[in-house]
């Protein structure tokens, strides 16, 4: 929605839109709340009546005209009281039930996004920003749902308003047309108000982001700035960010400030007409005191009530610019496509077939064309290729986190794109350069909630080259890793989600460079562990080092969108001169080194 | 720190920003004079009754009128003055909470802690984000209300004591048993919110780490498992959230008992005591509204003694950074570096973290002016602590680093920082252009002379290649760069600043050959003809070098060329048969 298109009218329609679809949810919850506010609502009219009917029985009969009290006093203490505590009955049913309302639609709609998310295809996922993402299920979340809360108390007020008016009108006429008259205007210059400032508000919002920003940037690149000795200026350029956001902040606030002190002294302005009003309605014998004290006792206790009825435009406001960031995953439709193919974990290792594998990201640059893979049952393949020419886009092709734009992947003769949700899994396991760790122990990062004994655990584990420092961690297995736990080093948390793959013992294993940052001889230890295996799999590892390549069966080299040639190490070298280069570059330091050395 | 009052935090941020305090004397007196008017209502409705509605005369209503517009005027009056008040305290918290803001961010930008503890970074923004927002929320609502509330609760006291005090300390007494009773809910309930807020942290958590492993969760099939652990966090949270709402709005909603009770008394007390003194109708009627007056601001008050003390620890918090020392400053003693060339000497420098054991230990070397040095050893073996220590990025715990002679700590450092070149091994690039960023090493750098900078480092075809050349904006931390393009941008960035001596941190990470080669080049150009040392991760490096520091456990344990170290068979030989292992192809 285009944002220059809002108006207070615009908000007020979609805003009760917005709300019926969250009362839908919980319409039991919505029920007590507003019979809750009701309550309350009789309760304030029904205190004023009675302060009214005190001062016509009570205070003016025994003050004014001199009569001694009569027994009416006590009780009219305890009607009061009693009024009082209805009216905290009503405070209660009604903050509860929109309590409830709000907390359980925050809670489905985390679950509902959750859950939306994971059924959608990855191509998706990887066009969102993660921060993104979180702040929509965290921040959005709270704010979208921001109206629930006064939402009842809202209704409570409306209620209260149409109540006072019957009322007033059916104390006198005039008196009522002059009450009605009056907190229109304040609801108006209210609601004005409040929308004024809403739209200022949203500038100091993005005033507010620009300064976190830039702190953020001026923290991450600490060490440049100091190294450059470049801090003057960086804390010059916080400071105008700042005081932008200061600006911005004196800016509304001021025309807040303005618009709450007339808001304030209004009801107090049209008290004062009416005492004037009721005179002359006394004089011509129209009007008693006591329901003129009534009027006014009611006006007083509207005053309050009837400044929350902007804020309801804010939370309306902002709540839906909360839900259309929550509506456009909602709105996302982009699903996996699942067939009923169940999986056959324990067949041994799977071939690849593929044929005319075509992929585009995104629509438009085109990764690959006619692509074709075949590979034997058991082989371990390396894929070799410049910077950015597919070699990630072909692992995950295999793994049918992406899915091919043309053309099928087939693994052991079973079209990937074929099995039920869950199934591939199963029989692929897919190891990514940025090792992902929970906030969970090693022993729970390694099985992902899945039943694995304890010494399958450490089996998986020796085979990752991890078993040794996870041994030396301060409660081995059980050790909490993650954000609240020990931090290892990369190549350390590689390795561990290197074995969250080999206890699944796959039919095909995929490495994504994940041994990047594990120092180059342990690489070369853990490679030739998982050959000499007795894994179940066919691999496929995307290699840099020279070493690592060595060490596979075959060696595929994937350049400007296609496999450029598929053979062995020697093979490849000798037929093509761009793998040459590639592979040799690395090596010619090594050489040149030796030989002065020798 | 912790033991420090509130009066103190307060009384401290107002000498660091004066600006907060402005005026502040006339501003509250401003503030009261327009919030007396509120009470005009109450009696112009007593004044009205009794002379008036309920003289046995009759009704004079011209009199009436006349009072009327007295009440008016006093109202718009009362406005006037009041929201010039608060323009005035919003004026002043605003400027004054800005400079505070920027004061605290240079503060810590100055402070070793940002590069040393690099996960407290996230931790460290908010204390010039949320923390000063608190504050700043706590200055316009909060203080606003508060002085305003109590104001007001003054002038119904004062009012009600004209009136009649007997029945006025009724009221008084209610009143104060009334604040206790909410502040003793408060305290009862911050236990409850405490706990909510951890349920939140703890379901937070698990949602967004679910939602960053999306990847893993689709790669591994364990969706039903993710789901249900995130559906289990979010229903204890609505649990402890629930009970607490629950609980908190019976607490609360007994205040409006109380409110009851004390009406019911002024009734009863105001007949009895009325009859008995004398007290007009009129004026027990203005006593109900007065009631109202005092209870609802009441409500105000209890509540921004809540707020005030999430400011007040936002505050403390505010405050902690401002003491806290900045461990690099500025010599007392200044003296010059030489003109030309650079060495550099490390006697006995041995350095730790206040939080740990030796991180370095007995390094004494020296680095001839004119040459280049390789630091070679494994992750952890203190390398890079040696290239701070050389940059003054950190002091050393004892001994004395002298760079051409003079004790680091005696050189000024905008004189250091534009003699010496520091080049970290992840090119920090900022979200600006490309021109912009190689400013940073020579602010004032005209387009020309970043141009040239980059042919003098052989990188023009690069630049050429870019869509925008130089006014290439380079995204987020340089996201729109490849890791090895930051790099080649942060070279130029030290080149273009001509420094003396140079110490570049050699990046790990794999890069495209083509730039491989563009950046071996483009390193090989800036250290000639200067001092440099590079903490080496390839092979290449280490053997050009004049000279190779072997570091490991925290020592220096070789040092000496290439050639001799290989033969000695020592830490560096098992380092090289290490490397060259990873790249041999045959």
């Amino acid at each position: 929605m285009n944002s220059a298109e809002l108006t207070p009218w615009s908000v007020l329609r979609d805003g009760v839109r917005l709300i019926a679809r969250f009362v839908r949810g919980h319409p039991f919850a919505f029920a007590i709340a507003v019979t809750g506010a009701a309550v309350y609502a009789g309760a304030i009219i029904a205190s004023s009546l009675v302060i009214g009917w005190v001062t016509d029985t009570v205070v003016i009969p025994v003050l004014d005209a001199g009569e001694s009290y009569s027994g009416l006093l006590l009780p009219a203490g305890l009607l009061i009281l009693g009024v009082a505590v209805v009216k905290a009955v009503g405070i209660i049913t009604r903050r509860t039930g929109a309590g409830y309302l709000q907390l359980r639609t925050r809670q489905d709609l985390r679950n509902e996004l959750l859950d939306h998310q994971l059924s959608l295809k990855m191509s998706w996922f990887d066009k969102q920003s993660i921060g993104d993402l979180l702040a929509v299920a965290d921040a959005d979340v709270d704010q979208g749902t921001g109206v629930l809360g006064p939402l009842p108390y809202a209704s409570g007020v409306v209620l209260l308003l149409f109540g006072s008016f019957a009322m007033i009108v059916a104390i006198d006429p005039w008196i009522g047309l002059g009450a009605t008259i009056g907190l229109a205007v304040v609801i108006a210059v209210d609601i004005r108000g409040s929308w004024i400032t809403y739209r200022m508000w949203e500038a100091v919002q993005v005033a507010r982001g620009r300064v976190s920003s830039v702190a953020h940037e001026s923290f991450d690149g600490a060490l440049t700035v100091k190294s450059l000795g470049r801090e003057g200026y960086v804390s010059e350029r916080f400071g105008k960010e700042s005081d932008e956001l200061r600006d911005r902040l004196i800016q509304v606030n001021s025309t807040w400030t303005t618009y709450q002190t007339v808001i304030r002294a209004m009801p107090q302005a049209i008290s004062i007409a009416l005492i004037v009003v009721g005179a002359v309605r006394i004089e011509a014998g129209l009007l008693s005191a006591g329901d003129l004290v009534t009027v006014a006792y009611l006006l007083a206790l509207l005053a309050f009530p009837v400044q929350l009825i902007g804020f309801v435009l804010w939370d309306l406001a902002g709540s839906q610019a909360g839900w259309q960031r929550i509506a456009a995953i909602f709105g996302a439709r982009d699903f996996i496509d699942y067939g009923d193919l169940h999986a056959s974990p324990d067949a041994g290792a799977a071939g690849i077939s593929s044929a005319a594998v075509g992929f585009t990201y995104d629509g438009s640059a085109t990764v690959f064309e006619g692509l074709s893979l075949d590979l034997d049952p058991g082989v371990t393949l390396a894929v070799v290729g410049p910077t950015a020419s597919g070699k990630s886009t072909l692992c995950l092709l295999l793994a049918r986190l992406w899915d091919p734009a043309t053309g099928e992947i087939h693994l052991d003769g079973r079209d990937v794109s074929l099995f039920a949700g869950s199934e591939l899994p199963r029989e692929v396991s897919y190891v990514a350069q940025d090792a992902f760790l929970f906030d969970d122990t090693v022993a729970g990062n390694i099985t992902l909630g899945s039943d694995f004994s304890e010494e399958e655990i450490k089996e998986a584990a020796t085979l990752a080259g991890a078993d040794e420092f996870v041994d030396d961690l301060p409660q081995g297995y059980e050790t909490m890793l993650g954000e609240r736990g020990t931090t290892l080093s990369g190549g350390q948390r590689q390795r561990i989600a290197l074995a969250r793959a080999l206890i699944r013992k796959p039919r095909l294993l995929i490495l994504d460079d994940a041994t990047s940052a594990v120092d180059p001889s342990v690489e070369a230890v853990i490679l030739r562990s998982l050959k000499s295996a007795a894994l179940p799999s066919t691999i496929v590892v995307v290699a840099y080092r020279p070493a690592s390549i060595r060490l596979a069966d075959e060696v595929v080299y994937v350049d400007e969108k296609r496999i450029v040639a598929h053979g062995t190490h020697p093979e490849l070298l000798a037929s093509t001169p761009g793998y040459a280069r590639l592979v040799q570059a690395y090596e010619e330091d090594a050489r040149r080194i030796e030989q002065e050395a020798s | 720190m912790s033991d420090v009052t509130t009066g103190q935090l307060i009384r401290r941020a107002l000498v660091e920003s004066p600006a907060l305090a402005s005026g502040l004397r006339l501003t509250l007196v401003m503030a009261m004079a327009g919030q007396a008017i509120t009470i005009v209502t109450p009696i112009v409705f007593q004044q009205i009754l009794d002379d008036e509605i309920l003289n046995p005369n009759g009704i004079d209503l011209g009199d009436v009128l006349t009072r009327a517009s007295v009440a008016v005027f006093a109202l718009i009056a009362g406005i006037i003055i009041g929201r010039a008040a608060l323009l005035r305290l919003v004026r002043s918290s605003s400027i004054g909470l800005s400079d505070l803001r920027t004061m605290t961010f240079d503060h810590l930008l100055r402070q070793s802690v940002l590069h040393v503890q690099a996960e407290r970074r996230g931790n460290l923004v908010s204390r010039v984000t949320s923390d000063v927002t608190t504050l700043q929320e706590f200055m316009e609502w909060g203080g606003v209300s508060l002085v305003v509330a109590s104001s007001q609760v003054l002038l119904a006291t004062s009012v009600m004591f004209y009136y009649q005090w007997r029945l006025a300390l009724i009221s008084l007494v209610g009143v104060f048993l009334y604040l206790f009773l909410m502040r003793w809910f408060q305290r009862i309930l911050r236990k409850n919110y405490d706990r909510v807020r951890i349920e939140v942290g703890r379901s937070l958590g698990v949602l967004s780490e679910s939602i960053s492993a999306i990847p893993v969760v689709r790669a591994y099939g364990v969706e039903a498992e993710t789901q249900g652990k995130v559906a289990e966090a979010l229903e204890d949270r609505f649990q402890r959230e629930f009970r607490t709402n629950w609980f908190g709005n019976s607490l609360f909603s007994s205040a409006e008992i109380f409110a009851g009770t004390l009406t019911a008394a002024v009734v009863i007390a105001g007949v009895l005591i009325g009859a008995a003194e004398g007290m007009t109708a009129g004026e027990l009627i203005a006593f109900f509204f007065l009631t109202n007056l005092l209870i609802e601001p009441l409500q105000i008050v209890v509540e921004t003694l809540e707020f005030s003390q999430s400011a007040a620890s936002g505050l403390r918090r505010v405050i902690e950074v401002l003491d806290s020392e900045i461990e690099i400053q500025d010599p007392e003693e200044p003296q010059d570096l030489p003109p030309d060339g650079l060495s550099v000497t490390f006697e006995d420098v041995r350095f730790a973290y206040d939080t740990g054991g030796d991180v370095l230990q007995d390094v004494s070397v020296k680095i001839e002016n004119g040459s280049r040095v390789a630091v070679v050893g494994e992750t952890g073996s203190g390398k890079t602590t040696f290239a701070k220590l050389l940059v003054r990025l950190l002091d050393p715990s004892d001994g004395v680093i002298r760079v051409g002679g003079v004790p680091l700590d005696n050189v000024p450092l905008e004189q250091l920082r534009s003699r010496v070149a520091f080049v970290p091994q992840e090119g920090f690039l900022f979200d600006d252009t490309i021109a912009n960023n190689v400013r940073y090493g020579r602010p004032g750098a005209t387009d020309a002379e970043v141009f040239t900078a980059f042919h003098e480092l052989d990188l023009g075809d690069w630049l050429a290649g870019l869509p925008e050349g130089l006014e290439t904006q380079v995204g987020e931390r340089g996201g729109a760069l490849s890791a090895g393009e930051r790099q080649l941008v942060a070279l130029v960035r030290a080149w273009i600043g001509s420094p003396d001596l140079l110490v570049l941190d050699e990046a790990t990470s794999a890069v495209d050959p083509s730039l491989d080669v563009a950046l071996r080049h483009a390193m090989e150009r800036l250290t000639r003809g200067r001092t440099s040392v590079t903490i080496a991760h390839r092979l290449a490096t280490a053997e050009n070098a004049g000279k190779v520091l072997v570091f490991d456990s925290g020592r220096l344990v070789e040092q000496g060329r290439h050639r001799d170290l290989l033969a000695a068979g020592g830490v560096y030989a098992d380092l090289f048969a290490d490397w060259s292992a990873g790249t041999k192809s045959v």
